[in-house]
Order: C-alpha cells, then structure tokens, then sequence
C-alpha cells in the first residue's frame, strides 16, 4: 500500500488490548475469519485506516453453557459450531453447514457473520428466531444487545463506534426444534436469494427472514399467528390450512429487492414456501419429543 | 488385438508428479530476478480516451516502467479466427475501450505488490460513450456504434436466401427463441506468461524465451515472431504444466504482446499472472448466441425443414467466438436428423462485453442445444415421445460417409446405437412411470427426463508431428507437436508406441510443448490429439521399426521379411528364437554404422471426423421453489475406437460436468452500463462436487475411416451432449403444465415463474419474430470459408 492508504494492522493478544485499540481506532475493523473483510479489501471496496486482529485473543475463541443458555465467543469459527454444539445449538448448526465451503466454515465465524450485518448472512434469522443476545464491549464496559434490535440497516449494527462484539447468548434447545433453510442457485458457496429460520419452544414461536428485506428480521404477525394456533403439547400433525396461513403470514411480512440474484416477487414466494415447509419439519421434531416423553 | 496394452485401462503415467505437487506452472519457475506487470484496465464499457497521466506511477517504490500504446510499437492482436479484419484491436488501447477490462497501460515493477500499487496511480481520463451490451439491443437502428466507420454493429453476417419459405409444406411448425447464454471458461490456472532476454534460465542460444500457459505453444511462438519481426529460430517458446486451457488459451493475446515487448525494452525477465477477478473480465468469454430456430414438421413426426437465425455475440473487437454463428453452429445445425431443407441467417454482433472466443465446443454445444430444444418443443406440440421423434428422423448407418445440407461430410455414424444403450442404462420406460405417477399423486416434486442425440466435429484441418527415437539405454522418446495438458496424452501416446515397439511404458519418455525439443505442432484443441498426433505417434513408431528390421537384418544376417519385433523389448528373426537383438544393441548398432534409431513424420487425417452420442438426464424439480436437482446423468459418447477407456471416462466425466453446469448454474452477466454483475466466482456459479450426481458414462464404439486408430475426438462431447439433455429434462417435467421452453441457466426463479405463468393458464410463448437486421444480411454464396474452422 502506498504513503497515506497504508492500512494499519493491529494484532492484540488479549480482549483488553483489543477494546483499548478500538477506543483509539474507532475507524478500525475487526478482522476474525476474514471472509468477509478480505474479500471487501481485495476489492478496495473499503480501506479503513486500521484492522483489528482479533484471531489472537484465546477467550473469543471459546464456548460454554450453563442456566439453558450457551455463550458462544465471537470468534469460534462455524466448524467447531458445527462439531461441539451440533445438539445444543441445532438451528445455528443448520444454518452454520450452509455457510461457504468447508475452507469458509473453518475460518468464519458468528461474530464476523454479526460485525458484517450482511441482510444475507446465514446465522441472522436463526439468532432471530432463538432470541439470542450479543454481547458487546468497549473500554466504558459490556453490553448485551437483542438480536432483534441488533440489525439497523443494510449491513449496519447497533454497535458504537468503539464496541466489539465478544460473544452472543443463544438459549440451547431443549428440544430440537429448531429449523433452517434457504433458497440458493447452487448447493455451496453461493448467497443466499432468501432464507427462513423457525424455532418452536414451550408456546414460545421465533420464526425470521433473511435476504428478504433490509436487514434480517422477525416476522411478529406470523409468530404470534402460530404460538396462538400451534396445538401444543400433542403430537397431532397440523392441517394444510394452519400451514398455509403461516406461509402467507411470512410472505406479507417480506420487503425484498430485485437483484442479480432473484427478483422481489420470488423471493415473497419462495419464503412462504420455506416457512411452510420448515414448519413441517420443526413441528415433526416436537412430535417426536412429545411422543418421546410420552 | 489380443495381449496389446491398446484398448486396455492403462492408469495415467502423468499423474503421480501432479499429485505429489511437483507439477511446473509457469508461475513456479525458478526464473531469477523477474519483475511483475500489472495492467491498467478500464472501468467503462465504452469511452473515449482523452488522457493518460503515468507520471506519478513512474515515480512510485519499485516500479521499473509504465507502457501506453504511445510507448510500445505493437501489432494488433492476432485472433484464431478474424471475424471483420476492421474491428482492430490494439493490446493497449489508445484512443477507445471497449468493454470494462480493455487494457490502456501496463506497470512493470520489482514486485506483483508494487505494480498493484502503481496501477492505482495511473491517471486516465476517459469521456464515457453510449453502451450496448446486449447483442439484440446491438442490432437496433440507434444503437450506438463501437467501429462507427462500419456503420452498424454487425461484423459479420449472411443468410440463406430461401428463409422461412423451406416451411411451407409443414403441418406444424415448432418456434422458440432460444437464449444460449454467455459463459466463462474458469481454467484452474488463469492466463500466465513469464519471458526471459536470452536464453533464460535454461540457457541456450536464444534471443527470447517466452514460458506460457497455452494449448498451442508452436502456434505462439510463430506469432510471437511474426509480430516482433524476429527469426523464430532465435525464440524458444516453452509450455510447462498447464491448469486448464478448455478453448480459452489460444495464441498471443494482448497481454502477452505487452509482456514481451517490455521484455525487449528493459532486458530483463518480466511475468505476469493474472488474477482471478481479471481472468473472468478479459479472458474470452463463449456461447453467447441468441438463436431463433424454426423446425418444420409433418403430423407424423416426419421433419421437413429447418429455419433458423442466429445472432453470435462478438463482444468487443469482433471476438471470434461471435463467429461461430456463421460457422461450426452452422456447420452442425443439421444434427444427426435427415433434414430435407435448412435455411440458415447469422450475424456476429459487437457489444461493450469481453470479446468471445472458443470455450469447449466452440460452437457445436450451441448447434446441438438449438436442435435438440427445438425438437422437443417439435415433440411436445405433436404429443409425441421425444425418442420416437428422434428416432424418426435419425440419419440411417447406411447413408454414411454422409454430405449435410450445410456443407459437412459425416465419415461414420450409427445413432440408434449409443440412444438405445442409453434408454436400456436409464431404464426409460420405468422414469416415464414414475414420472406419471408423481403427476398423478400431485406431487411438488416431479421427475424431469431428458433426451439429446448429438453429433459434432473433431480434428478437422491441419496435419501433425510425431517422432520416435530409440537411445542406446533402450529407452524411447516420443516427441509431438500436440500439447497436451490433462487429456492424457504421455499415457495414450506411450500406449501407441508401446504397442508398436514392443517396450514397456516404463521405457518411453514424452516431450512435448517445446520449441527446441519439437519442429512444429498444431497443439491441443478441438479434439484432435489422440486421432492426429496419436496417429502421427503410431505412423512414427511403424517407421521406426522398419528402419530398426533393416538394421536387425543386416545385424543378424536374415531377411528383412523374417524379422519381427519380440514384444520383450528387441527384435529377433521368425522361427528362430536365439537369434535376437535388443533395443539398446540396435541403438547402439546404428550409432556404430553412422546412423540413428529415429523416425518421424507429419500425419494428415483424411478429414474431420465426428463424433456422437447419446445423453439421458435426470431431474427433480421442486415446482414450488423451481429448484431443480440433476439426480442421474447417463452419458453414451462414441468417439470411435477407444485407446484407454480410463482417460475417455474422464473426458466424459470432466465435459459432462461443465455441460450440465451451463444448463443449470453459469451465465456471466452485464448491467445497462456494461459493467460485469458476476465477475466474482461468489456470483459466477461453477459447479463444486455437492451439486453434480454420480456420472454414468458408458461408450459405443463406431470406427472413424479416417486415421489407422478409427479414433474421433471425445474432449468435448460429453459437453455437447449434456446441456441439452438437462435443459430438455427440466422443461420435460412441467410440459404437462404447458411449459414449452426455459432458458438456461434453469436458475430456480426462472423455473419457478414459467411454472407460475403455466398454472395461472398464459404459459408464456417461447416465439417472438427475430431482429429485422437478419432480412437485410447479404446472401451466402460459394463454399462455406469457414467449414475447416469449426474446431478449437
């Protein structure tokens, strides 16, 4: 790089470190994965004054559950996801195997996935859906934020300037309700053209959209539509009709864009179709556990 | 040939250096002291140039030069094929670009980094001109002009001048206007060139030497001298490994012109590899065409003409992939179908798009998929099977060698014979059940089978160097003018000359690809290797072994009649069995008497030869999401007499795969602006492992009468034959809906909406009346100067 476009590399070795290089940098970006961050500076599509390394400091990397809820570090790549809390974390696992190529999955993470704010980045509507949190900190403290009002804009977050985001709280499944899917023109390393997540839990409902709208977002109607609607606590399979509604609930809840990947009007419809079908699939795992305990 | 190692699975002898990671590219070579270029390319689609500012990039940390057209006295770029010999294009553009990616200027520096850098700094300023990027909008009136001397975008184009007239005896006539979409070749290895002053590296007495990632490295190095007005004796042009050519590493392109000439300029060795973003911009893109194909038909299925007009997008510079409408599409627009009328327009047009040239195929994929699109459209208004109308109207093995309506003379062909192995291996009769039943359950997921039956053109044109010689260790060397870069060719030559010879493969060495090592060569591309310069191995081999017989005659005192070779690595005389000599003797015995063990010679086939076959592809598609899933591909390619089952498997493996990824996922895109919207492989979607299904390729073997191995070419059929297949399997499985045609890629959303349109009852008309640029095209005459062409 040449004179004054110089990219600063800042390389912390610990959490302090790291926050104290943010106060002072709050133009720098936190590089984890990198697979999002790297292909945007290859691009020069941004050059920001500094990057914050972040793939040193160990206690980002780790993960631990307790009270129903597990804390997952900013920076556990999707892999280790995928292997050590496939059970725990059933929907985030789902939508984590789609992510990329196995090369992607090893280095990328649910911290960068949230710092990118991507409207198509895979993880969103499950943490949506899940009524995760994400903990941010600065030097002035920690904070955790819902994920639902997390997404501000189109690649944009709730975070301050100063803030970097350490880890976020996912409640763990109970029983794995929890489901996740998406509409791509090939099988891997491909955005998505939309996507769905639903979580059942306890008369609880989280259901959310990606790629649909500006930002990841829960769709408030359809939830409350199937919390209502859903007969708990039996193993009954559900009417096409319950199904149907649901479907359409989704749809109207969709403000999505025309792009080179799909257009507006499919993706409305291809969600109803996701929402449809995912539901048929959370509701057969609650089947299965109510006969389970049965 | 009972004991012959011919026709016998031989495992790959390349292999375990390229699975080790031993491999050389040119981007590995151990060249000391190379500087890096890295060019200025331009972000307009189209511009005037009114200034280049280098100055501030001159001045930058370790950059050695920086070349605008005003610096560097080059010729135009030298295409495979010229489309319009005005449409130049110079390797730096000076005045215009034409298309985002052009290149205006090249930085020469001490390091890839520091010449990355330095592009930054080189300020052009451009004044924006009117964009077309679609090759209809192309054809308007008041589209703007890339040669405003021409005086319209079309730089090339001719009809037939009895039109839509061959249909008026048709009791049906099936239309579709049918998109073959832009695609990207995508090699592994991008573009790479590194030149040394001198004799480089290797050392030798040499002027230049140029290494290049190229299929045709003699066809290079000709032009390289031609357009340095240099001896080409004082060039050596060397091909190290190469990842991956497909069509889209063809002679000297601009780059490498620019290469070279700062080369000359500074003494020193210079490279450059390119990057993958410019690889996708400005290596030539392919297919290409928009095609209005009109297939004339009696009730009974009887076809009785053809009309088509085919507009072949050029890009800028009159790519010559544009070209290919007028030829090897034309060329092949008869398929494998008795075909009583064929009324042919076409028209290469110019847009603001990187220029087109050959990506595997070139041309006849998309001769193929108008034909079998059209008649399953043709099938599907008649209500009749798709195999039954093929079936109907299938040229008959008796009629060959075989004269088309267009100008091609099929030497040998039986196509019932790879379709009725492929309906037996895709049990057919039992799909069309279960297809039946899914339509009939109301099933969301229903079964698409689709057929095509293709015939293409391999190794026409040029003659092709081989020879053997034998060394006195016993040890053989085979030298070829082909180029070889993952087809197999040290295995399947070696085959040849083992057999001949009488040696294990253990015992032969292959050099090829290099220009002190080997006179001349045509190099590796439209499926020629095996069935000319396989040839020419086998006819330099023969020779060898009767030069070798005279010498064991006078060595072991017998007639030359009487002398055979062994098959355990010499020569002996008939009935006589102590009375032998080895190789290495004979080697030896003719070093001794002032001659060598040597033979080669210039193999000429007796025409181009064509190849067939038969595909049958599988589907499911999700009529609420219009996700399609390739669940079966059968492939039956007859490519003649087969050497090694193992590397026509991979060709057909390798072809299939590509094929069937154009039908579903590939299409390289342009905005309003011209500028790429999938010029990442993020967006440009290659197929990965996940999404093909396990191939089931199988061959019949129908001999060619043109070269002594009966071998056609097999590198690009699978591809020829699979696309259509696939596209006609996804249409095959909403017919019943009233879809009659999806243009490819088969992405989910275009599915989806034709599904849609069908159901809500206004399936959506596959016809509209072609550009009226076609009514105005001059009509053909003579000889068609581009039958010879059609392969690369």
């Amino acid at each position: 790089m040449q004179g004054s476009d110089a990219v600063e590399l800042v390389r912390p070795d610990t959490l302090e470190e790291a926050l104290a290089a943010k106060a002072e940098r709050p133009g720098a970006v936190p590089l984890a994965g990198g697979t999002d961050v790297m292909v945007e500076l290859n691009y020069d599509h941004r050059r920001p004054e500094a990057l914050v390394d972040l793939t040193r400091i160990a206690e980002l990397a780790t993960w631990s559950a307790s009270g129903g809820h597990v804390r997952l570090g900013a920076g556990v790549p999707y892999t280790r996801l995928i292997d050590e809390l496939g059970d725990t974390l059933p929907g985030l696992a789902m939508a984590s195997r789609t992510v990329g190529s196995p090369q992607i999955r090893n280095r990328g993470t649910v911290g960068g996935n949230l710092g990118a704010a991507s409207p198509a980045g895979d993880t969103h509507p499950v943490l949506l859906a899940a009524g995760a949190e994400i903990e941010v900190a600065s030097v002035r403290g920690a904070r955790r934020i819902p994920a639902d009002t997390f997404y501000t804009g189109v690649k944009r977050n709730a975070l301050a300037p100063d803030e970097l985001i350490t880890a976020v709280h996912v409640p763990s499944a109970a029983v794995p309700a929890e489901q996740f899917s998406k509409v791509g023109t090939r099988n891997a390393m491909v955005i998505a053209v939309c996507s769905f997540a639903l979580v059942l839990r306890d008369g609880h409902v989280g259901a959310a959209i990606g790629s649909a709208a500006p930002t990841p977002r829960r769709v408030p109607d359809a939830e409350a539509f199937l919390a209502a609607e859903l007969p708990w606590g039996t193993d009954a399979p559900l009417p096409d009709s319950l199904k149907r509604r649901f479907g359409e609930l989704v749809a109207a809840a969709t403000e999505p864009i025309d792009d080179v990947r799909g257009t507006a009007e499919y993706r409305t419809h291809a969600l109803g179709v996701l929402a449809r079908r995912t539901l048929t699939w959370a509701w057969d795992d609650h089947r299965g556990s109510v006969r389970a305990c049965a | 040939m009972p004991g012959s190692v011919l026709g016998t699975e031989v495992r790959r002898v390349e292999d375990p250096e390229l699975l080790r990671g031993e491999a050389t590219y040119v981007d590995n070579l151990p060249i000391p002291g190379a500087a890096h270029i890295a060019f200025v390319r331009s972000p307009f689609a189209h511009a005037e140039i009114t200034g280049i500012d280098t100055g501030e990039a001159e001045q930058a940390d370790g950059v050695l030069a920086v070349y605008t057209a005003a610096d560097l006295d080059l010729s135009p770029v030298r295409q495979l094929m010229v489309v319009n010999p005005d449409c130049v294009r110079m390797p730096l553009a000076s005045e215009r670009v034409r298309f985002v990616g052009d290149a205006v200027a090249a930085v020469v520096a001490e390091t890839a980094a520091a010449a990355a850098d330095a592009v930054e700094l080189v300020d052009v300023d451009y004044e924006p001109l009117p964009v077309v990027a679609d090759p209809e909008d192309a054809l308007a009136d008041d589209a703007p002009l890339q040669f405003p001397d021409l005086g319209s975008n079309i730089a090339a184009g001719e009809r037939d001048e009895a039109g839509a007239d061959i249909l008026a005896d048709a009791d049906v006539v099936a239309r579709a206007r049918i998109e073959n979409q832009r695609v990207a070749v995508v090699p592994m290895e991008g573009n790479a060139i590194a030149v040394e002053p001198g004799g480089g590296y290797l050392g030798g007495d040499y002027d230049l030497t140029i290494h290049v990632s190229t299929q045709m490295p003699h066809v290079a190095w000709q032009v390289a001298a031609k357009q340095f007005g240099m001896d080409a004796d004082r060039i050596h042009l060397v091909t190290p490994h190469v990842g991956g050519a497909f069509g889209g590493k063809i002679g000297m392109i601009a780059e490498h012109q620019v290469v070279i000439a700062a080369v000359l300029r500074l003494d020193r060795p210079v490279k450059w590899v390119e990057t993958r973003s410019e690889n996708l911009q400005a290596m030539p893109h392919s297919r290409a065409q928009v095609q209005y194909a009109e297939l004339g038909l009696k009730s009974d299925g009887t076809i009785t003409g053809l009309h088509c007009n085919v507009i072949g997008d050029c890009g800028a510079y009159a790519g010559f992939g544009g070209g290919f409408a007028l030829g090897p599409t034309r060329l092949m627009s008869q398929g494998v179908y008795r075909i009583p009328k064929i009324s042919f327009g076409s028209i290469a047009a110019l847009t603001n798009t990187t220029p087109t040239g050959a990506f595997r195929g070139a041309g006849r994929p998309e001769a193929a998929a108008m034909l079998e699109r059209i008649i399953d459209v043709g099938a599907a208004e008649l209500g009749m099977d798709p195999v039954e109308l093929r079936r109907k109207n299938f040229l008959q093995p008796d009629q060959f060698p075989y004269e088309t309506l267009v100008g091609a003379t099929y030497d040998s062909g039986d196509y019932d014979l790879p379709l009725r192995e492929a309906l037996r291996a895709a049990d057919y009769d039992e799909l069309r059940k279960e297809q039946q039943r899914r339509v009939d359950a109301g099933e969301t997921t229903l079964l698409g089978i689709g057929v095509s039956t293709y015939v293409e053109i391999t190794g026409g044109g040029t003659s092709e160097f081989a020879a053997v010689e034998m060394a006195d260790d016993g040890r053989a060397t085979i030298k070829v003018g082909t180029s070889g870069h993952g087809q197999g060719h040290p295995t399947s030559f070696s085959m040849l000359a083992s057999d001949a010879l009488g040696i294990p493969l253990e015992r032969i060495d292959f050099l090829q690809s290099d220009t002190a090592q080997v006179p001349r060569g045509g190099g590796t591309g439209g499926s020629r290797s095996l069935q000319i310069g396989g040839s020419a191995v086998r006819e330099a081999s023969e020779l060898l072994v009767e030069k070798a017989k005279e010498l064991a005659a006078t060595k072991l005192e017998a007639a030359v009649e009487d002398i055979e070779v062994t098959g355990d690595g010499g020569l002996g005389v008939l009935g006589v069995p102590s009375a032998t000599v080895s190789w290495a003797e004979l080697a030896t015995y003719a070093a001794e008497n002032g001659t060598t063990l040597a033979a080669d010679t210039d193999f000429t086939p007796d025409g181009a030869s064509f190849p067939f076959g038969a595909h049958v592809s599988v589907v499911d598609v999700d009529t609420e999401t219009g996700k399609v899933t390739p669940t079966r591909h059968i492939a039956v390619d007859d490519c003649g007499r087969v050497l090694n089952p193992l590397l026509v498997r991979g060709q057909q493996h390798g072809g299939a795969v590509q094929g069937i990824s154009q039908a579903l996922w590939e299409h390289y895109t342009y905005d309003e602006d011209g500028n790429p919207s999938t010029g990442t492989l993020a967006d440009y979607l290659v197929p990965s492992a996940m999404e093909v299904p396990m191939l089931e390729a199988s061959n019949t073997e129908t001999d060619s009468p043109l070269n002594p191995l009966g071998a056609k070419g097999i590198g690009e059929s699978a591809t020829i034959g699979s696309t259509p297949a696939v596209q006609n399997a996804v249409v095959d499985a909403v017919k019943h809906l009233g879809v009659r045609h999806i243009d490819m890629p088969l992405t989910p959303q275009r599915v989806w909406q034709a599904i849609r349109e069908a159901q809500n009852g206004a399936p959506a008309d596959p016809w509209r009346d072609p550009p009226e640029a076609f009514a105005t095209l001059p009509v053909r005459e003579g000889p068609d100067p581009y039958a010879d062409e059609a392969a690369v």
